[in-house]
């Protein structure tokens, strides 16, 4: 190979590897030195402080519970939504009737914005003037309004409801994908060997659709856990910040309180959670495929 | 034909690029909060006028809502990239002042000006003896009561104590059908606020003598207890910790509550949004002691250290407290009048609504001047929404929080 | 099992998903078209559907100037993010080089910085350049954003295509650049076609950055648009709002539509066979 064959590859990766490290990279830099220094409101820096934002973040029990409870979210609404997408997509990859008007509204929360959905349902969540309670009323379900955003525990139950509803599109589409790709005659062999559908699915769906899950799994607990605008507009991280999750807190933190350094520091942390779990999980999914 | 696409795209974006980039001699930039959908013609206007009336002078208007104006403004300051002038909401002055972001306007300011304002709403912005802001919106809150239900409920007078205000509450709750006697907000912006009129008429001060806490001294737990029992007893709307300023107005304007306590822009939109609406406004209830306070708030429009015209930019400023503007903006806002000929306008002497909060205005506590006001009112809301919930005892929430607080303020 | 009875089991099954997805919608809906005096009432039947809501909306929203700004920023994105994308993918896909394991980590760790995690450090290097406010910068942004999801899709969906044609091609004479154009990428439009709409919704959804670079109403985006609309002002105007919001989801919606059978199929890593 000539010297100018060699350099191709680069050449063809170059500009999309100067774009992304420029305008993703470059700011992280600029967290270490705000996260690492005395800053004040503003993000003036005035010297280095041997890590207090860190440490003082640490002492904070609202930090760590809001930690805790980032873990939860994510759990929940990535794993909530794995386990509704599957069997929606087994079903919308059958051949029925109005199966296209079926998928088209099941991918609708996915074409509004975030916040905006987040806005609707803050609007339909009202106690007294929301329209899900008069609707619940209308088909007689509930006989009194539900105060659904008064209280810690019911509050983030909606989140985590709202949340694996608009994860479900995406995660619908990649798993469609996946389906489409298995070959039909793999099935019609199987079922000629007499397996029911529920050995096809365990022995033939589920095997093949594996590394489609992984990318769901992975993708969406990056979206997950960074997610802002459902838990913020709904209740801004409250009652008594009984349901904020590490970016609300961060929100707070760096811009209503205007700690700009213990916000960094909760940047870093957060990345280097997802680090963690991308090393951990890619290592995992590897030694399965060698096993 | 793809690529002539992109071109146009491309020339687009630079020219777009250079119109932005290149400031013209005497552009004046200047950030306002949006307070209502009448907030950005009314700057739209003044731009358009002054403008024409000082050619060479560019004035370009940045309309931020009022939730994200305080993270905008970090993250300019922090990048320089600051306006010229800015609307802040005065109890963060001092941050700013403390940084040395904010321009004193004493040199500018001429006696004649100084005296177009009412000093109540002018001292706040005030400090170490320079004036570092001009109130731009001032406010102040009192009672709001809906007649028709106080009439149903065979009540004839307006609560004057909170012990009234209680038996008030029993007898409108009792109406029935989704009806309460009181709108408690217990979310979001100002819910300590909300609890702070309580607190004031037990004597109780934000920040005591010594400068300490006053949450953790008796009269604030029995102003907490107020609240507690008032939700116990189902006086309030039910949920109130779902419940953000807001959402308690809205419940007012269908005729769902009795009573509630905010600003008089209320007023403004009840007359757009349910003229039939039969309202009446009165003081906020006493204590015991006949103590009673008033939440005065003022946004002040301050100018940057780093202006480059700053002459240019105080003559807008002088504009913008001309009478006439003033009157156009605060009548269209539902504020309060600040300047002292804008006072004397027939709209303000014959307007009862707005005579009950200016009749406040000699018990009106403004935010404390500390640095760290927003992590106090954070902290404070926080405790709120516990005792609210009943997960915590008031006075051990109170007791706590007020440790907290003293621990910020030594900072 | 007849083909009815399959759609009214599959029916079945997914209504209460269908009825979750379609209540945000009906909620705008009946939101929007409400006489302003029932708005605050939550009642499902308006006593008149005032569609004037929605042309008062226009106006009164500012409208057009966003939905304008909105096209120009994620047509920006999704055009820009294809056209680095391309190369890169292909590389990835049919070349083994040193390092490619690196740029394959570096993709997925970009991946993993969210706008929000990033504001504060990315405002610093915008302002820096003196480009806050500025319409475009906000598209190349989100170029930059997605490029890491854009390089993946692309780059799993070329690793299916056979090398078989393309050596055809070279076997004939043809240069590696008229392979790729005139062989390539003809098989890989639908994948792009994906990409770029999932790079397109992505840059219309967008709130953050948007939220944190624009300054003046004439540059907002649609979604800053909307919320400035509702965050802290002193009163709402609902049917305002909601009317905004189901017009703003319109044009992806049909994009969804159009595109569905496709969208499925792109995904489809190995559906070329």
């Amino acid at each position: 190979m000539t010297s100018r064959q060699t350099a191709i590859p680069y050449l063809l990766i170059l500009p999309s590897l100067v774009l992304a490290a420029a305008i993703i990279f470059w700011p992280v830099g600029s967290l270490i030195e705000i996260a690492t220094n005395d800053v004040n409101r503003f993000g003036q820096l005035k010297g280095w402080n041997d890590f207090a934002n860190f440490s003082a973040l640490f002492a904070n029990a609202d930090f760590i519970s809001a930690l805790w409870r980032t873990g939860l979210w994510t759990v929940l609404v990535v794993g909530g939504a794995l386990l509704v997408s599957v069997p929606v997509a087994l079903i919308l990859n059958e051949d029925f009737y109005g199966r296209d008007i079926a998928r088209v509204i099941l991918m609708l929360p996915w074409a509004v914005s975030l916040t905006m959905t987040a806005v609707v349902w803050r609007w339909s969540l009202n106690g007294e003037s929301g329209m899900l309670n008069s609707a619940l009323m209308g088909l007689g379900i509930i006989s009194e309004n539900v105060q659904w955003l008064a209280s810690g525990d019911l509050a983030f139950a909606m989140q985590v409801l709202i949340g694996i509803l608009v994860t479900v599109p995406f995660t619908t589409t990649i798993f469609l994908g996946g389906l489409s790709s298995i070959p039909q005659d793999l099935y019609e062999a199987s079922a000629l060997e007499g397996a029911s559908r529920l050995q096809q699915f365990r022995h033939i769906t589920l095997p093949l659709l594996k590394p489609f899950i992984n990318i769901a799994l992975v993708l969406n607990t990056i979206y997950v856990f960074n997610s802002f605008p459902i838990i913020w507009v709904t209740t801004q991280g409250g009652p008594a910040n009984s349901t904020d999750i590490l970016v609300t807190h961060l929100y707070k933190l760096g811009f209503r309180i205007g700690k700009l350094g213990e916000a960094s520091a909760v940047s870093l942390i957060m990345l280097a959670i997802l680090l963690v779990f991308t090393i951990i999980y890619v290592r995992l999914a590897m030694k399965e495929r060698e096993a | 034909m793809k690529s002539r696409f992109l071109k146009t795209i491309l020339t687009a974006g630079l020219s777009l690029a250079a119109l932005t980039s290149v400031a013209l001699a005497g552009t004046v930039r200047v950030t306002v909060a949006e307070y209502s959908a009448k907030t950005g013609p009314y700057f739209a206007e003044a731009e358009k006028a002054f403008e024409a009336a000082n050619p060479g002078v560019d004035i370009q208007i940045e309309v931020v809502p009022w939730d994200v104006l305080l993270q905008k403004l970090t993250t300019d300051i922090g990048a320089g990239s600051n306006a010229d002038l800015s609307i802040i909401g005065t109890r963060w002055l001092i941050d700013f002042v403390k940084q040395d972001v904010a321009e004193p306007l004493d040199q500018f300011i001429t006696p004649e000006f100084k005296d177009r304002f009412i000093e109540t709403f002018l001292s706040p912005s005030v400090m170490d003896g320079k004036t570092y802001g001009l109130p731009i919106a001032a406010s102040a809150r009192a009672m709001y009561y809906n007649k028709e239900l106080f009439e149903k409920a065979g009540i004839t007078e307006p609560p004057k104590t909170w012990d009234e205000l209680k038996a008030a509450a029993e007898k409108i709750s009792a109406l029935g059908g989704g009806v309460y006697g009181y709108g408690l907000q217990g979310k979001e912006i100002e819910t300590d606020v909300y609890y702070y009129y309580a607190m004031w008429s037990q004597g109780v001060e934000i920040l005591d003598k010594d400068g300490k806490s006053g949450l953790g001294s008796d009269g604030a737990i029995a102003a907490a207890k107020i609240y507690k029992e008032l939700i116990d007893k189902k006086l309030t709307q039910p949920g109130v910790t779902s419940f953000s300023r807001e959402d308690v107005q809205n419940l007012f304007k269908q005729g769902k509550i009795g009573m509630m306590i905010t600003a008089p822009f209320l007023s403004n939109q009840i007359k757009e949004e349910a003229p039939n609406l039969k309202y009446g406004v009165a003081a906020i209830p006493a204590g015991p002691s006949g103590a009673r306070g008033t939440y005065g708030v003022t946004d002040s429009i301050i100018m940057f250290k780093n202006s480059q015209n700053k002459e240019e930019a105080w003559k807008f400023l002088d504009y913008l407290f001309t009478t006439d503007m003033r009157a156009k903006f605060t009548q269209g806002e539902g504020f309060l009048p600040v300047n002292k000929e804008e006072a004397k306008m027939d709209y303000y002497v014959n307007n009862a609504d707005l005579k009950a909060f200016t009749d406040l205005l000699p018990s009106a506590r403004f935010a404390p001047v500390i640095p760290g006001w927003e992590e106090v009112a954070q902290k404070t809301s926080d405790a709120l929404q516990k005792i609210y919930l009943g997960d915590v005892e008031p006075d051990v929430a109170l007791k706590a929080t007020a440790e907290e607080i003293n621990g910020i303020l030594q900072k | 099992m007849s083909k009815l009875k399959r759609s009214i089991i599959a029916w079945a099954l997914l209504s209460p998903l269908v009825v979750l997805s379609l209540f945000p919608f009906a909620v705008m809906f009946i939101t929007a078209v409400k006489p302003q005096a029932e708005v605050l009432n939550p009642t499902w039947w308006p006593s008149e559907i005032r569609w004037q809501n929605f042309i008062d909306m226009w106006t009164v929203t500012n409208f057009g100037r966003a939905l304008f700004n909105s096209l120009y920023t994620s047509l920006i994105a999704t055009i820009g993010a294809i056209l680095i994308s391309i190369p890169a993918a292909y590389a990835l896909s049919r070349f083994r080089f040193r390092g490619r394991g690196a740029f394959n980590q570096f993709l997925l760790i970009s991946q993993m910085l969210s706008p929000i995690v990033l504001v504060v450090g990315l405002f610093r290097l915008i302002a820096a350049l003196g480009l806050v406010d500025n319409v475009p910068t906000v598209g190349v942004i989100y170029m930059a954003f997605n490029i890491a999801f854009t390089v993946w899709m692309l780059q799993s969906y070329f690793a299916t295509i056979p090398k078989d044609l393309e050596e055809a091609a070279w076997m004939e004479g043809a240069s590696r650049g008229q392979t790729l154009i005139k062989v390539f990428l003809p098989l890989v439009t639908p994948a792009i076609a994906v990409t770029a709409i999932f790079t397109f919704i992505n840059a219309w959804n967008e709130f953050v950055i948007a939220l944190t670079l624009l300054r003046r109403q004439e540059s907002y985006t649609l979604p800053i648009q909307v919320f400035s609309l509702v965050a802290g002002r002193y009163t709402v105007e609902w049917h305002h709002v909601m009317a905004a919001t189901l017009v703003a989801t319109i044009p992806v919606a049909i994009l969804f539509a159009w595109l569905q059978r496709y969208l499925v199929r792109g995904l489809s890593l190995g559906a070329v066979k």
